[in-house]
């Protein structure tokens, strides 16, 4: 290892104008294909968990001195020629991959790899190392990737219901002893046991707690991760299952449309507001549509609710420390 | 600013009852109601903390819960003594304004009701972070606005609250009355709630404050040793229950109304028979879907049609994953028998 940072957490923003704007995901669509570029830079350090405790990752991140986990999304559509450059700052093997698009195959301690791949079919993606599975991705080397369809701005896939912004969610678990395992180089050897629970890199903070407001710590507060809107502000949540456990993704305030799961897009639309969010790379792609919430009486247009998995131990941060986990707010402004 | 709530993050101190011990991060609070108004039912309920079930082991394993009352002196529960498990189910008309007046705080600690699945106002939707950990009496109050299954639960230090039984069934019936799903929906003639969940009984010994002010209690960490449904072990006793094990006569339908009421995913197989499924979560699906067996995580709940077509005695067997290598943990079993 060559550096050891310590970092709250890393600069997001690394792919520059391929990421979100503002936190949710931006997206102007082209008539025609183009060929979008990011750079991406493998690096480690430290992020401080809510119980404090410094925790190693490794990361995609924006800069050889940043440490960036998840990796800053990406977004293009249907067609598009992506060329990602990976620069191994380790000295340690690497990989980039997304499933049915592209495998760098191994990226060496100190190389720089340029993958070019067309943006297959529209949808939300994983984008992990491969190598050294699943350790790597659960170090933190994973991220996101939305690919809309061509020409659209508003549709998950041609002909879905349609939205007005759309975010993703990437969610994993962190078992610490198993990234330092990762730290020195080493096959984690004890049963994978989450102690911290992440949705974008963050965890939830509660008001009365240090960094409660924080954006850059706080998962309620972090842009790219609240839900905002007004009413029918229908907004389309990417979400990604980097970790190695089944979840339960429970919406307040409203239902959401259920469209795909693992990237397959579903026979029939499911109004639900718990839906069961598969391990190991698995999707969920829903539409919080930011409707009056319709058992309010009197009737409400606005106020703060939470997203939160109801496995709720994965609302808990070093064995107790409830509130601290996978959860932010949906905030109907 | 987060809320037009006032927020009160305060430590608070709890003696006797299941409190005990220093909580941090809760917002005790009992404010009016916003828009107070005349509800066309009313429920009362109330903390305990002091309740138990008993295994086919033998064992016996601390529960808590909701009693019924609690609105004044002397409501069941108060002073720290037994209740249900799970805690007595709701039934509302759509349509209905609700009031759910919690009566919590001094001795059991702060807690909140959650109805799941109803979405109200944010004062109104048990979340204390998002309002307030209810210490007094505070009146929830809501509007059933979608005919189907809920659960309510409590939203207080939930991963302990929820794993200590602090549940109950919800159900909202259409205009039209028990007997009919919703309106336009499927008719049936029996009706059985299985709330499926699994126990860690090291949980079981926690107070209520454990892990709110930090510190390793183990609450990542779920190793389930007991599996019940609605409250029944389903080692043995779920089989022949009355309250969870089904008798009906061939040619009659049956509702299944199935919440995963546990933490870790659900695979419920109904022995042969085959269930049409109608509803999820409150809303009806846009086309029922038949099957023999479903996979559901926590919280999810599935509405099922029965009709048997020839008696039988069929085995349900509920397994309980691993929400990492998804192998089972655990089985719970119960029958359906049809004469």
């Amino acid at each position: 290892m060559k550096r050891r940072t310590f970092l709250q957490f890393g600069a997001v923003g690394a792919a520059g104008t391929l990421t979100g704007v503002g936190g949710l995901l931006s997206w102007t669509p082209r008539a025609r294909a183009a060929t979008v570029s990011a750079v991406y830079y493998i690096t480690d350090g430290y992020v401080a968990q809510p119980d404090g405790l410094n925790v190693y990752f490794k990361g995609y991140s924006g800069s050889s001195s940043s440490l960036a986990v998840p990796g800053a999304p990406l977004i293009a559509q249907e067609g598009d020629t992506l060329q990602i450059t990976i620069v191994n700052t380790l000295n340690s093997d690497h990989s980039f991959v997304i499933d049915g698009m592209v495998d760098s195959s191994v990226i060496g301690a100190g190389q720089v790899q340029t993958v070019s791949f067309v943006a297959g079919s529209p949808g939300s993606y994983l984008f992990y190392d491969a190598l050294n599975a699943p350790y790597n991705r659960l170090a933190g080397l994973h991220g996101g990737i939305a690919v809309m369809p061509a020409g659209s701005s508003n549709e998950l896939y041609p002909g879905s219901p349609t939205f007005v912004q759309q975010s993703i969610w990437v969610m994993t678990e962190i078992d610490p002893a198993w990234n330092d395992r990762v730290r020195r180089g080493l096959t984690p050897d004890t049963t994978f046991t989450p102690r911290y629970f992440t949705i974008n890199g963050r965890s939830m903070r509660v008001p009365g707690s240090a960094d409660y407001g924080n954006p850059d710590i706080d998962s309620g507060y972090h842009p790219g991760t609240r839900l905002s809107g007004s009413i029918g502000d229908r907004t389309l949540v990417r979400i990604l299952n980097a970790g190695m456990a089944t979840h339960s993704v429970h919406f307040h305030a409203n239902h959401v449309e259920w469209l795909a799961r693992n990237g397959e897009i579903r026979p029939d639309i499911w109004k639900k507001d718990s839906l069961m969010l598969p391990n190991n790379r698995g999707s969920l792609d829903v539409i919080y549509p930011f409707e009056p919430p319709p058992d309010a009486h009197p009737a409400v247009t606005t106020g703060h609710y939470p997203m939160h998995l109801h496995d709720e131990m994965t609302q808990t941060a070093g064995g107790g420390l409830y509130q601290f986990g996978i959860a932010t707010t949906i905030a109907f402004e | 600013m987060f809320s037009a709530l006032k927020l009160k993050p305060i430590q608070m101190m709890h003696t006797g009852g299941g409190g005990g011990g220093n909580a941090c991060y809760t917002y005790p609070d009992a404010p009016a109601t916003p828009g107070l108004t005349t509800a066309d039912v009313v429920f009362d309920r109330s903390a305990h903390m002091n309740g138990s079930i008993t295994m086919d082991d033998g064992r016996t394993v601390r529960m808590w819960g909701f009693n019924t009352g609690g609105g004044g002196m002397g409501g069941g529960g108060m002073g720290g003594g037994g209740g249900p498990f799970p805690s007595p189910a709701m039934r509302v008309t759509e349509g209905q304004i609700v009031h759910t007046r919690l009566t919590a705080g001094m001795m059991n600690g702060t807690h909140t009701i959650h109805h799941h699945g109803i979405e109200p106002s944010t004062e109104n939707d048990g979340v204390g972070h998002y309002s307030f950990d209810v210490n007094g009496t505070y009146t929830y109050q809501w509007k059933a606005s979608h005919a189907g299954t809920y659960f309510y639960h409590c939203h207080t230090n939930t991963v302990l609250h929820a794993e200590m039984g602090m549940y109950g069934a919800l159900i909202i019936d259409p205009p039209e009355g028990p007997g009919t799903l919703y309106s336009g929906g499927p008719t049936y003639d029996v009706e059985a709630v299985w709330a499926c969940d699994e126990i860690d009984s090291s949980w079981h010994a926690l107070s209520w404050t454990a892990g709110t002010c930090g510190g390793d209690v183990g609450l990542n960490d779920l190793n389930p040793d007991y599996f019940v449904i609605t409250g029944v072990d389903g080692a043995q006793s779920a089989l022949t229950d009355p309250g969870v094990a089904v008798t009906m006569n061939t040619g009659q339908r049956l509702l299944v109304r199935y919440i995963c009421a546990g933490y870790l995913p659900q695979r419920i197989d109904f022995g042969g028979l085959t269930a049409t499924v109608h509803m999820s979560d409150g809303r009806p699906l846009p086309n029922p879907i038949q099957v023999q067996s479903l996979e559901a995580s926590s919280a999810e709940r599935y509405d099922c049609i029965f009709q048997p077509g020839s008696p039988g005695i069929y085995e349900v067997t509920v397994e309980y994953l691993d929400w990492v290598s998804g192998e089972t943990l655990g089985t719970a079993r119960t029958r359906i028998t049809v004469q």
